[in-house]
């Protein structure tokens, strides 16, 4: 039987194309636009990494502000395999930080030669007790072994500061992110008609690049002769995950897959209506709200400092306290 | 100095000076339009006519510039009835004087000879059909008779009897010298205004029977006027002209003001000699110190405030705004300052809007795209990037010989057609036959090009051809300063040839090697850029826009936050911008690294999917990613320098006696934990320290001078603070120590360098290079946005609906470019003009993105990120130069409930500092009005207004008349008080019963008046109501029901 073959009820099928320690390509068969959606927005965005969050600045004398270096420093990767052994911070019964939900690295640095040094990733020295050997440890795969250029310093100049990292997802910063770009695609051929392409002359089809290679692996090109199904749906999708170096892409994968899981055991939890029902736990991350944080106040606060004493107000003998909350029918805003 | 030696100075490396310091703020001398030295234009305006009866519109004016750069403008008018009359200005009044007389005071002349000189020589060609000329110039003679003065010692001793008050001139010189005076002062002074020889007066006489016979030719039609407007007949003054002519004005001013001591002196001292020994003691302390002689002190006035005081005027037309701050928000703007060059002040209030237009001539001198859009619209220009000035006379020593040898001479005809002028810097040389002018011209140039008969390569020969009416022929040569010349390529010898205004509409020059007509083109263009500005050479593709957005992206590059430069460390400007995550365009021109533009980064490329994608990138806002926001996209910061000055507001006197204040906290005093986060040892804050609003910035306390030790001493103990007052948050940078000049007393004064951080909130203005401006208006998540198929999410989202109308397709093709640019690893040229219709933009970036396995147009299938299904349409996609402008919501927003209000109308203020409002004026009113939202109205118009209650009498219907009661014996308790009407009310007689009795504030019992409402009314009701009182009319309010 053709293992790559269409039809109902077949079984998921992974088939990989390339993999190596940067990327991983890969085919998956038999499954459905939604879950495949799902899954590559959970690689993107959900998988807990590790990532550098607090900097505690005790030297700067370069010529970088210290937020400039410290937003640097975050977007560092970080060694995230074995992060699962870490807790959230927020979840820690620590104050700030500790080992159980953070990794510490120490970044000291003084320049004291002529030349302009410059310092690297490589120079962020774990500091701390950690789960594993690994976690923690900055990304390096350039050839010299130095990593991304964090800051150049002059004859004189120092820095010195301590990196907490801890655990967290992309929803929340970018610098936790797992992947970088993670390419998705179905239906190569454009046999199910999703896209209309735009040319210039009157067959899209020499206009367009086509991916032969692709095209055949999705059951090769359109057959002229075949009429339109207008009930197909994709059911083989292309990923290409690639790693920003904390995790390997197969793990990428997997723990995406895993995440995927625990979300979806969440809501069927949720549904069910466990003893844990209040909705405060949706399996550890949450993205922050859009504009940064709930609300405590209903929204009819002013910053104004005193701004429900006008002198207005005050000073009339016959007018209420003030003119916008005596007026009628307004002393009941927040019921609306 | 080197750039090393630079840096170490503390300099910026490729610093290039052209500016002063004054007051710690950078100012440029701002070039200016003037009309072009040396050369009779010739004018018709309708202003002359009112000079006097007679007076028509037509003249010949001439700024005539001296050699050390002073002008004189000399102007020939011409009468109704044929005369002639020379007007100039002096110490800004006007004055008239026939020509006639100052020819006949130049040289020992007769009317035969001046005669032949407006018309032409006797016998000479087309005579006959010179009846207007001649007649006009017989009158001019006769008329000249009523004042009998027949020679040139009596005439020059008429004109000095005439202006010897005028001109200054002392008593004891005799009218003839003061007539030489004169004429050397003023008349056509580029000709000879230092011991004027003869021939120079000859030369002057010549000149002056030219200006006349062109004004005749104008009169009659023969030639047509001159424009003014045009850069053709314009130079530029320059900073360094004005400088020393104001320079020069001010020693003249100081010496004169030395006459007046010195007589004094002399009076008192019975008139010693100079050389006696009284005078070498007395000079210095008894006379010289009595003048001004702090002339830098006017320079420096002159230069920190632009305004030119001046006695002369310096033959300007403004007297204000000579000076600029050369403002440095990023690189674009700061160099943009010393190519910018302005029409002047007084063109500004013309109404006509011929000045400002862009005229042909301008081709390769003025930018065509590099001016401003609003008022200064084509007044304040930038010169092509190309375009030259002369800052020095080229040495023409040679040319009248070789103009002699070619065959000029001193005689001409009557006839234009006959013979036309030979002039070099506004010297009559002679006069050829029309077609020996062009050889002239032609040779001439074919010298100056190889270098050879000792004719300059910047001397500017222009060659005018006789026409049917148009500009009145001639050679005309130029060969001093302040003029602009540019660069194109000589074709006869392949090389480099300079142009000027002068002679360039009368040239052939084409454009691209392509267009050269053979046999009739002599130039042609280095590069057809030359003609744009530096700024405008940046904007890539600029060939494919529409051209006003040219010029947005030329207004809107000097506003982008961008690097100011590389020293920011040692400066302390108020406010500057600077973007950190600066980046160099993949697409650039190769002038772009010519002029070292990657030194100072505008902007940052960003991958730009032009799809609607949210709704959120309508009306010209853009979609950024939230996760390319994280990584830096667009991140600034702003440097702000504040003061903490001790001695504020002590007095002027700055001894050191005055010292009663000292920074630190009081030596005795408590110090809590509290005042140490911010502070340190010293009182100063600690570099590094996040501040916040109300946080303490410097410590200081009180002291007094111990007369015994001489030491300061604290006696309260107590500290007190600066406090940060902005509501943003800040890092301290850098805190510099300002001592005293003396070095002697203690610190009074610090400045503090802050560092407020702005990434980029919603609501900030980004903008690409082509005009195209938009608000962020959301921060998307990355997972929810668009993706290609090899995962690529755009950074930045705009619509699509931004490019019909705006028709910025260089845009596109940067995008194109970008994209291609980015997949190859290359920098991309983005020089306009590269491409044509058969060698299409499109095509060759388009081979380069097929060539990287993308489509040929740039376009390219995408998934919506929430669902993951293909988007219907393929959406364009590619990398774009993003700029981010300094106006940002952050200093903009404006909000408010409830807030400060105006004391006597009870109205919110305005303002955005002081927290007010917004005003919903007349038209907005009306807007509301027209939409029926009566309840929106009110809402502005009185609740969130001046909403009050107030208490009026329903009987007589005034506010005025209500007064709360008061309890007769307890007043205390106010609380429940009711309000009555006194009006209304009588007297209580004391019969009534007590409970029909009240009081009033003054105690004074009434029955009666309680028919009183609370109503609503607006504040300024009742405010309107006693004003209106006040002048004794009665408001009376009907109160229903």
């Amino acid at each position: 039987m053709d293992p790559y073959g269409d039809g109902d009820n077949k079984e998921i099928n992974v088939r990989f194309l390339q993999a190596d320690n940067v990327r991983a390509n890969f085919i998956v068969q038999n499954f459905n636009l939604e879950t495949a959606n799902s899954l590559r927005r959970v690689m993107l965005a959900e998988i807990p990494t590790l990532a550098i969050d607090v900097v505690e600045v005790l030297d700067n004398t370069s010529v970088l502000a210290d937020e400039f270096i410290c937003h640097r420093l975050g977007l560092i990767p970080l060694c995230s395999k074995g992060v699962d052994d870490l807790l959230y911070s927020r979840d820690c019964d620590c104050e700030g930080y500790c080992e159980n939900c953070a990794v510490v690295l120490t970044l000291q640095a003084r320049c004291t030669g002529n030349e302009i040094m410059k310092v690297f990733a490589r120079d962020l020295v774990v500091s701390s007790a950690r789960p594993t050997e690994e976690v923690g440890n900055p990304v390096i795969t350039d050839a010299e072994g130095q990593g991304s250029c964090i800051v150049k310093l002059r004859r004189g100049q120092a820095i010195h500061m301590r990196c907490i990292a801890k655990k967290g997802i992309a929803k929340e910063h970018a610098k936790w992110a797992p992947s970088a770009a993670i390419g998705f695609e179905y239906d190569p051929a454009n046999k199910l008609r999703h896209l209309d392409y735009w040319c210039e002359g009157d067959d899209w089809k020499e206009e367009w690049p086509m991916d032969e290679e692709r095209v055949n692996l999705d059951g090769g090109p359109e057959q002229e002769d075949q009429d339109f199904d207008y009930d197909a749906v994709p059911t083989r999708f292309f990923f290409d995950v690639e790693t920003v170096g904390g995790l390997d892409p197969d793990q990428i994968v997997t723990k995406g897959i895993e995440t995927l899981q625990h979300k979806l055991a969440d809501v069927i939890h949720q549904l069910k209506g466990g003893e844990n029902a209040d909705g405060a736990d949706f399996g550890g991350a949450q993205s922050p709200q859009m504009n940064g944080g709930g609300y405590q106040d209903q929204g009819y606060t002013t910053p104004f400092q005193g701004g429900n004493t006008s002198v207005w107000g005050s000073g009339n003998p016959a007018g209420g306290t003030t003119p916008y909350g005596a007026t009628p029918g307004y002393g009941q805003a927040s019921n609306w | 100095m080197s750039p090393d030696q630079l840096v170490k100075a503390k300099e910026e490396s490729e610093e290039l000076g052209g500016y002063f310091i004054v007051n710690g703020i950078e100012k440029i001398i701002r070039m200016l339009l003037v009309n072009r030295r040396n050369f009779p234009m010739a004018i018709k305006r309708g202003a002359f006519m009112k000079r006097g009866a007679g007076y028509t519109q037509f003249g010949i004016v001439m700024r005539c510039v001296r050699p050390d750069q002073t002008s004189q403008t000399n102007a020939l008018h011409y009468l109704n009835d044929g005369n002639v009359n020379l007007r100039f200005s002096w110490r800004k009044a006007e004055y008239l004087v026939p020509a006639m007389m100052v020819l006949k005071a130049l040289v020992e002349t007769n009317d035969r000879e001046i005669y032949e000189g407006i018309v032409g020589a006797a016998g000479s060609e087309g005579l006959e059909d010179k009846q207007f000329v001649t007649d006009r110039v017989e009158l001019l003679l006769r008329t000249y008779k009523v004042y009998g003065l027949h020679s040139q010692a009596k005439t020059r001793a008429y004109l000095g009897q005439k202006f010897k008050v005028v001109l200054q001139i002392p008593d004891d010189i005799s009218d003839v010298d003061a007539g030489t005076e004169f004429l050397r002062k003023i008349v056509l002074p580029h000709l000879g205004s230092n011991n004027v020889t003869e021939s120079q007066d000859a030369d002057k006489f010549r000149m002056l029977l030219f200006m006349t016979r062109k004004l005749y030719a104008l009169v009659e039609g023969e030639c047509a006027v001159d424009n003014p407007d045009a850069v053709q007949s314009q130079e530029v003054l320059l900073g360094g002209h004005l400088f020393g002519q104001i320079l020069k004005e001010k020693l003249d001013e100081w010496l004169n003001s030395l006459r007046l001591p010195l007589s004094d002196w002399g009076r008192r001292n019975e008139w010693p000699t100079f050389t006696s020994p009284q005078f070498q003691r007395d000079f210095i302390p008894k006379i010289l110190r009595k003048t001004n002689e702090n002339i830098g002190q006017a320079m420096e006035y002159f230069l920190s405030t632009g305004n030119l005081v001046s006695p002369t005027g310096l033959d300007l037309q403004q007297t204000a705004g000579f000076v600029v701050v050369a403002e440095k928000i990023n690189f674009y703007r700061f160099i943009s300052h010393f190519r910018m060059v302005h029409r002047g002040a007084f063109f500004a209030q013309l109404k006509t809007t011929t000045v400002r237009k862009l005229l042909p001539e301008s081709w390769g001198f003025l930018c065509p795209v590099h001016t401003p859009d609003g008022s200064p619209c084509g007044l304040l220009n930038h010169f092509a990037h190309k375009c030259k000035l002369a800052t020095e006379s080229v040495d023409v020593s040679a040319i009248p010989g070789l103009v002699a040898r070619l065959g000029v001479s001193s005689r001409s005809s009557a006839s234009l057609d006959a013979s036309v002028v030979v002039q070099l810097d506004g010297r009559v040389l002679g006069f050829c036959s029309p077609k020996q002018a062009k050889a002239i011209g032609d040779t001439l140039r074919y010298w100056k090009v190889e270098g050879t008969h000792g004719v300059p390569l910047e001397l500017e020969i222009g060659y005018i051809p006789n026409s049917d009416g148009g500009q009145y022929p001639g050679v005309y040569m130029f060969s001093q300063s302040a003029r602009m010349y540019r660069p194109v390529k000589y074709l006869p010898l392949n090389k480099l040839d300079y142009v000027g205004p002068f002679e360039q509409p009368f040239m052939s020059i084409a454009v691209t090697d392509p267009e050269i007509v053979s046999g009739d083109s002599t130039h042609v263009e280095y590069d057809p850029t030359n003609i744009l500005s530096i700024l405008a050479n940046m904007t890539p593709f600029s060939d494919f826009n529409q051209s006003p957005r040219n010029m947005y992206q030329c207004q809107m590059g000097k506003q982008s936050m961008g690097t100011p430069g590389a020293a920011g460390r040692y400066r302390t400007d108020n406010k500057t911008y600077r973007l950190q995550t600066g980046q160099t365009p993949i697409v650039r021109p190769p002038l772009h690294n010519e002029y070292g533009l990657d030194n100072f980064p505008n902007g940052a490329n960003a991958v730009v999917a032009v799809i609607s994608y949210t709704g959120y990138d309508m009306d010209d806002a853009m979609i950024i990613n939230k996760s390319a926001h994280e990584r830096g996209f667009g991140h600034g910061t702003i440097y702000k320098t504040k003061i903490c000055d001790l001695a504020e507001g002590t007095g002027k006197s700055r001894s050191a006696r005055t010292v009663s204040k000292l920074f630190g906290f009081a030596p005795d005093g408590l110090v809590m934990a509290k005042w140490r986060e911010t502070l340190d040892d010293d009182g100063w804050p600690r570099i590094g320290t996040l501040l916040k609003h109300g946080d303490i910035i410097a410590a200081w306390h009180n002291v007094s001078l111990d007369p015994g030790s001489g030491e300061y001493i604290n006696r309260d103990g107590a500290t007190q603070f600066f406090k940060y007052k902005e509501d943003e948050v800040a890092f301290v940078e850098e805190v510099r120590i300002i001592g005293s000049e003396s070095g002697l007393d203690p610190c009074q004064k610090i400045s503090i360098k802050l560092r407020v951080p702005r990434s980029p909130v919603i609501g900030d203005k980004f903008s690409s290079r082509h005009g195209q401006k938009g608000v962020l208006s959301q921060k998307w998540p990355a997972v929810d946005m668009p993706f290609s198929e090899s995962g690529i999410q755009p950074d930045v989202i705009i619509n699509p609906h931004a490019f019909p109308s705006r028709m910025t397709i260089g845009m596109f093709v940067e995008s194109l470019a970008g994209k291609a640019g980015a997949l190859h690893g290359i920098a991309q040229d983005s020089t306009p003009f590269r491409f044509d219709e058969q060698n299409r933009a499109v095509d060759y970036f388009g081979h380069q993105l097929m060539k990287a396995g993308y489509n040929y147009y740039g376009n390219e299938p995408m998934y919506s990120g929430i669902t993951g299904q293909e988007l219907a349409a393929d959406i364009y996609i590619g990398v774009v130069y993003y700029q981010r402008l300094r106006h940002m919501v952050n200093d903009k927003y404006q909000v408010r409930t409830t807030g400060p209000i105006n004391q006597l109308t009870g109205q919110p203020i305005k303002g955005r500092k002081k927290g007010g409002g917004i005003r919903v004026g007349e038209m907005e009113r009306d807007a509301l009005l027209a939409h029926g939202t009566a309840f929106l109205l009110q809402d502005r118009l009185m609740n969130c207004s001046d909403y009050m209650k107030a208490a009026i009498c329903r009987r007589c219907g005034s506010f005025l008349s209500t007064a709360p009661t008061v309890p007769e014996f307890d007043k205390k308790k106010r609380g429940s008080s009711t309000v009555r009407c006194r009006r209304c009310a009588t007297l209580a007689a004391g019969m009534e019963s007590k409970s029909d009795i009240w009081t009033d504030g003054q105690g004074i019992r009434y029955t009666g008046g309680s028919d009183v409402a609370v109503v609503a009314v607006p504040g300024v009701l009742k405010y309107l109501d006693v004003e209106l009182a006040s002048m004794g009319i009665r408001l009376k309010f009907q109160v229903e029901p």
